[in-house]
């Protein structure tokens, strides 16, 4: 595991090079290199059909010279190169265009341990590569062994290691070890003109938080088999619950739309909103990279700034933007430690649970949709529109009655967000975006 | 013209590398191969009336495969030296388990027979100044079209990936492609509305593409026009009718209703609904649709595929019989098919598989016009953002922008609509082929197994007779 204050030969590298940057010119520079290791396994009807092992390293960089910015990435790490690369830099940017709102941030005290965050799990680096196969393969033997699927698209399992090492003229210079490992197979249902899919997957940063080979395929055969012999519905509009993959996905949206970026550039419908109400009461969201063991956790962001916790909608509220630095100083604000690469990331980016179990919300609907996967593409962060294809089971006097299919679903985010109108007990942090099932009151389902 | 060759930046000897295929093939794999790859990469961003951003990227690395039957055994390193090579190659060679080991067979450098992308002036050969003068004429045409331009981005990005590919069999080919793309992003405001437009071209091509094919300052005015048509436009009816598909951007719908589907991976593992459907007859007559990475400076085109193989205009569907597949070398060799060349991939870290590239409904009779006016009341789906499909057909596309057609006539604008259907029903239901070939952006990207690659779609005005239409009122 990373030792504070220990340098490591790339930590020297990156020190050395901001190092001859300032020497060379640049007012500031910052340095970030990812050095990582792979391993991936495809299984398909019981053999390997894929086997990858790898390791990798890039390093990327952006000097400031009078408030002029440059970028650079490479995967060639030798010295010279780099240099030369570095010097390239700052010539560069001499052609770009004054920009005061440029600059990497002021160094920010942090206490926030890597340790503590349990990002790093020792045992994926040496898991037996046999073992990562037979899992993988056990899963999919178990998904075939369900009479009612008809054909896989494979089982897959995967781990990563990644060492973050970031340097910068500031005066920040850290790194830190996570690790990844995920397992998920993809199934099909029916015969050749009305088949259906599913695929179910579990990603941890921890070997022994994965579900269990059993618990994926069993759920990712429901998935399968309750789409069978889908029927089309009369368009309409009607009462939408949303599965919790899929408010993940409705987050995702919301995301977007207040990341800082696009707040700056007018590209989202909340744009100009800070402090008014955006939703109903009961909407709480967050964003919140300090959450010890997650897949959006970190210590710092791509710039250095500590990951903190950062109220975004509190009972509906539009609390706070999420900025790295560039887009804080643009908006006059402070930065949200939520810089990744040029743009913004989320760090545990969740809808705050409510306290129904999901089964109790479905029983609320007298008729209308439950969301189980769209397809498509169909957002437009700058009016909130909302269009998509998509998949669902109907529901009758609380009871789901057959799957539907060839639908599209439409509304506006805005709009859905003060018609959330009931909120389940069921949120996981499946990815670094999360929200528990939810109950809109109407959405426009075209249909035939 | 230019032809701009493969430069070497890896210093490996031909024996070297015949060692390496050696190492690979030291547990009894039947196949080995070394993809070698170097791409340098520029970017230019212009935003707020400033050059916000240069960026200039270089990537090297080298992929080693191993084929043990269906099996893939696949190691990457962008640590170039031998020791690491060797290492990644005995990664690879693992795959396979058998005790005797096959002999590589020695290659001589074969030249490519042909140049899909003569250029006169390479991009990544110009100076930054000069890119940075196109960027601010995309960026100035799009601001000074109209005083409801609130907010501009313009970006050119261009590319040069040199790559070679040997393998066990005695091949070893390899090529120099450019990929340049410039691009505007306008958005417009009035009344308290708000809509962005988007406009772009590029290929695999030189800087005089834009200055003959499409200049900066038509992509800034496009990108304008686009988002100034949006403020005007409302929601599209929800329900099933007739749609037109205008030419160019709607081959977005070809290339996920059959494109994918015909990808020979998917037909071999019996997925795709299509596996079963080789030589019958699935569309109307009228319909015929081909996949040719040879159109020249094609932005999906390339002289050889990322296996090595010469590629060839292929048919997919002639006069609705279905006929052809995107193979890649894998899946020609279990299915006992001839290779079409549609073998690639992302990058070096990636096993290459079957992909479309420039894919197209080629040109009937129909005048457009005569299409629009045989609807009474439908849709006119005019520009995409792009769609996505499932191995079962089910599909949909999104409409950033199009009319509604009334009584035979273009209407009002419309604005984000989805549309979704399966692509069985869907190929009986294209009416109507228009004698207009067009190609859409040659911007886009088409991932599958999350590898981006380069593409294009093209087709006629199409109509078809009924299609789900998701909008919002």
């Amino acid at each position: 595991m990373t030792k504070a204050n220990a340098g490591s030969p790339l930590k020297a590298l990156a020190e050395n090079l901001v190092m001859f940057g300032r020497s060379h010119g640049a007012d500031e520079i910052e340095v970030t290199i990812l050095e990582g290791t792979e391993f991936s396994v495809d299984v398909r009807l019981g053999h390997i059909e894929n086997l990858c092992e790898a390791g990798s390293r890039g390093l990327s960089l952006r000097v400031i010279k009078d408030q002029k910015t440059a970028h650079a990435s490479s995967s060639d790490l030798d010295k010279a190169q780099l240099e030369n690369l570095v010097a390239n830099a700052i010539k560069r940017a001499e052609l770009a265009g004054r920009d005061e709102c440029g600059g990497l941030p002021h160094l920010r005290k942090s206490q926030i341990k890597a340790s503590a965050l349990l990002l790093y799990d020792p045992e994926i680096p040496v898991l037996d590569p046999n073992k990562k196969i037979e899992l993988a393969l056990e899963t999919e033997r178990i998904g075939l062994s369900d009479k009612r699927i008809t054909n896989s698209h494979g089982a897959s399992f995967e781990t990563r290691v990644i060492r973050t090492t970031l340097v910068n003229s500031s005066g920040f210079s850290r790194e830190y070890e996570e690790t990844f490992c995920s397992l998920g197979l993809g199934l099909q249902a029916g015969e050749t003109d009305n088949k259906v899919e599913g695929s179910w997957a579990s990603t941890q940063r921890t070997f022994k938080d994965l579900e269990t080979s059993e618990k994926i395929a069993s759920t990712c055969i429901e998935r399968t088999v309750r789409q069978l012999h889908p029927r089309k519905i009369q368009t309409q509009a009607a009462p939408v619950v949303f599965e919790p993959p899929m408010t993940s996905w409705l987050l995702g949206f919301l995301f977007a739309c207040v990341s800082g970026n696009a707040i700056y550039q007018k590209t989202s419908f909340l744009t100009d909103r800070l402090g008014d109400k955006v939703a109903g009461d009961a909407i709480f969201v967050s964003d919140d990279g300090l959450k010890p063991g997650l897949l959006g956790t970190t210590p710092f962001d791509s710039e250095g700034v500590p990951s903190q916790r950062t109220q975004i909608i509190e009972r509906g509220i539009l609390k706070n933007y999420l900025c790295n630095t560039y887009a804080a100083r643009k908006l006059n604000l402070k930065s949200t430690g939520n810089a990744d690469g040029g743009g913004i990331g989320p760090h545990n980016f969740y809808l705050h649970a409510g306290t129904l179990p999901p089964q109790k919300i479905i029983s609320t609907l007298d008729e209308g949709l439950i969301l189980i996967r769209t397809i498509g593409h169909g957002l437009n962060p700058i009016n909130g529109d909302i269009s998509r294809g998509a998949f669902g089971l109907w529901v009758e006097k609380g009871e789901i009655v057959y799957p539907v299919s060839e639908i599209t679903i439409s509304g506006n985010l805005g709009s859905i967000l003060n018609s959330i109108e009931k909120i389940g007990n069921d949120l996981e942090f499946r990815s670094p975006i999360a929200g528990p099932t939810i109950k809109i009151s109407e959405l426009t389902i075209a249909g035939a | 013209m230019k032809h701009l060759a493969y430069k070497d930046h890896f210093h490996l000897s031909d024996s070297d590398l015949q060692k390496i295929l050696h190492v690979a093939l030291s547990r009894g794999g039947d196949f080995a191969e070394i993809y070698l790859e170097h791409k340098s990469f520029s970017l230019i961003n212009m935003e707020e009336d400033i050059i916000k951003e240069t960026s200039e990227s270089i990537s090297l690395g080298l992929g080693i495969r191993v084929n043990s039957g269906d099996k893939t055994g696949y190691a990457y390193t962008n640590d170039i030296s031998i020791e690491k090579i060797k290492n990644a190659a005995l990664t690879a060679a693992s795959i396979s388990s058998e005790s005797s080991a096959q002999d590589p067979t020695s290659f001589c450098p074969t030249p490519l027979p042909h140049n899909f992308y003569p250029v006169l002036d390479p991009a990544h050969l110009a100076s930054l100044g000069d890119k940075i003068s196109l960027v601010r004429q995309t960026y100035d045409a799009a601001q000074k079209f109209d005083p409801k331009i609130k907010k501009v981005k313009a970006s050119l990005v261009d590319q040069i990936q040199h790559v070679r590919i040997v393998n066990s069999e005695g091949l070893s080919i390899a090529d120099g492609r450019p990929l340049v793309k410039l691009v505007c992003l306008a958005v417009a405001e009035h009344s308290g509305k708000r809509e962005a437009g988007y406009c772009g071209g590029g290929g695999k091509v030189g800087l005089e593409y834009f200055r003959h094919v499409l200049t900066p300052e038509g992509i800034g005015q496009e990108a304008a026009k686009e988002s100034l048509h949006l403020l005007e436009a409302t929601s599209p009816p929800a329900g099933e009718m007739p749609v037109v598909l205008a030419p160019g951007h709607s081959g977005v719908l070809i290339h996920e209703a059959v494109g994918h589907l015909l990808e020979a991976d998917f037909i071999r593992k019996k997925t795709s609904i299509f596996w079963d459907k080789m030589g019958s007859q699935v569309g109307l007559p009228t319909l015929t649709i081909y996949d040719d990475p040879t159109l020249l400076n094609f932005r999906g085109s390339y002289n050889v595929d990322d296996e090595g193989t010469i590629p060839k205009k292929t048919p997919l569907i002639v006069e609705g019989k279905l006929v052809g597949l995107l193979q890649d070398r894998l899946s020609s060799r279990l299915m006992g098919l001839p290779e079409t060349g549609h073998g690639r991939r992302q990058d070096f870290t990636c096993i290459p598989i079957p992909r479309m590239s420039n894919t197209y409904i080629d040109k009937g009779e129909y005048d457009p016009e005569e299409i629009i006016k045989s609807v009474n009341k439908g849709f006119y789906a005019q520009k995409f953002q792009g769609g996505q499909v499932e191995d079962s057909g089910k599909f949909t596309f999104s409409v950033s922008s199009g009319f509604l057609i009334e009584n035979g006539r273009l209407t009002s604008p419309v604005k984000q609509a989805t549309l979704i259907g399966t692509n069985i029903d869907i190929l009986n239901k294209i009416e109507k082929v228009g004698a207009d070939l067009q190609f859409g952006f040659q911007t886009g990207t088409c991932g599958k197994e999350g590898q981006a690659v380069p593409v294009t779609d093209g087709c006629p005005t199409l109509k078809i007779s009924r299609m789900t239409v998701g909008g919002q009122s």
